[in-house]
């Protein structure tokens, strides 16, 4: 593992998912091909197809990815490129978003120190929310006892189901935005990114 | 109050506070913002990354209104940065402000006045 990981934002974001030990699709990280082929292979082993994700130091490049990739040619992807400098984020396949599914809820929660705001979408993938600005409810509540202060848009998701997905990041600093899809049957996360410009949202 | 309410033309989420005056320049592609040289606030269905990467070059952009997106989305964090206030998920500025229209928008409350 490098030691400069801070400046992968994507190897960061996910990091810090599994450091507030919430759930996320199983998920490794590749920096060396040749140190970590055995695990690669573990993780390849019994899987028709993976998600490859990949991420550069200080992220300013496009980063390829191919969200749905058979196991025979995973490999070769992910040597090809590392060697291009890229670092890898291997996913399993099952549920990672390709926007195909509208019966799943998918959101931002950004952390303030007195409130949460929360910004959903149905659907996925959360790029549509985050790129494209697709926001269908917006909610503000209070951090302390999780009532709701502000709300805008259409309701599309269950009070009782928000608020236990509030109480699992309830530990999770301010000025951080927490990602996260919720289907019929499971929750996941997918990265906790840091906002220094929410300071300002204080007010 | 009721003077104060009647002049209140649009609302929508604070994504970035501030409060500025300024005429509507209505954008509907990111090349449009290379011609502002001078102070106005623009007006878009939305800012994608093409908008953004041109806002960052122009210092005549002075306030944002987006029909879409909201506080958490990248425009947003973009528009903090730059200290630029901003007023998403609107769903009618283009359609409800005008070009060249002089309007009043507080980023903080997501409220725009004429």
């Amino acid at each position: 593992m490098p030691k400069k990981l801070d400046k992968f934002k994507k190897i960061k974001g996910i990091k810090e998912v599994q450091k507030y030990g919430l759930p996320l699709p199983e998920t490794i990280f590749i920096f060396d091909f040749e140190k970590q082929e055995k695990e690669l292979n573990n993780f390849l082993k019994d899987r028709e197809h993976v998600a490859i994700r990949s991420d550069k130091e200080n992220g300013l490049d496009f980063c390829p990815h191919n969200l749905r990739c058979p196991r025979n040619k995973a490999k070769k992807l992910i040597k090809d490129l590392i060697s291009k400098g890229f670092a890898i984020i291997l996913h399993e396949q099952n549920h990672i978003p390709l926007g195909k599914d509208q019966n799943k809820v998918s959101g931002n929660i950004l952390i303030l120190k007195k409130y949460m705001l929360i910004e959903l979408m149905r659907g996925e993938p959360l790029i549509l929310l985050n790129r494209d600005g697709k926001v269908d409810e917006h909610i503000k509540v209070d951090k302390n006892n999780l009532k709701e202060i502000k709300h805008f848009g259409k309701r599309i998701i269950k009070e009782e189901t928000l608020n236990k997905i509030l109480k699992m990041i309830k530990d999770i600093p301010s000025y951080k935005i927490v990602e996260f899809t919720i289907a019929p049957d499971w929750l996941f996360f997918w990265q906790i990114r840091d906002d220094k410009t929410a300071k300002k949202l204080e007010g | 109050m009721g003077k104060l309410k009647e002049r209140i033309i649009l609302k929508g989420i604070g994504a970035s506070p501030g409060k500025v005056r300024g005429k509507v320049k209505i954008i509907n592609f990111p090349e449009e913002i290379d011609e502002i040289n001078k102070a106005g606030i623009i007006v878009t269905s939305f800012l994608t990354l093409d908008f953004l990467i041109i806002i960052k070059r122009n210092p005549w952009v002075s306030g944002i209104v987006t029909n879409k997106g909201g506080l958490t989305c990248h425009a947003a964090i973009v528009a903090r940065e730059l200290k630029i206030p901003y007023i998403a998920g609107t769903a009618v500025a283009t359609k409800k402000l005008k070009e060249n229209m002089m309007i009043i928008i507080d980023g903080e409350k997501g409220i725009a006045y004429a």
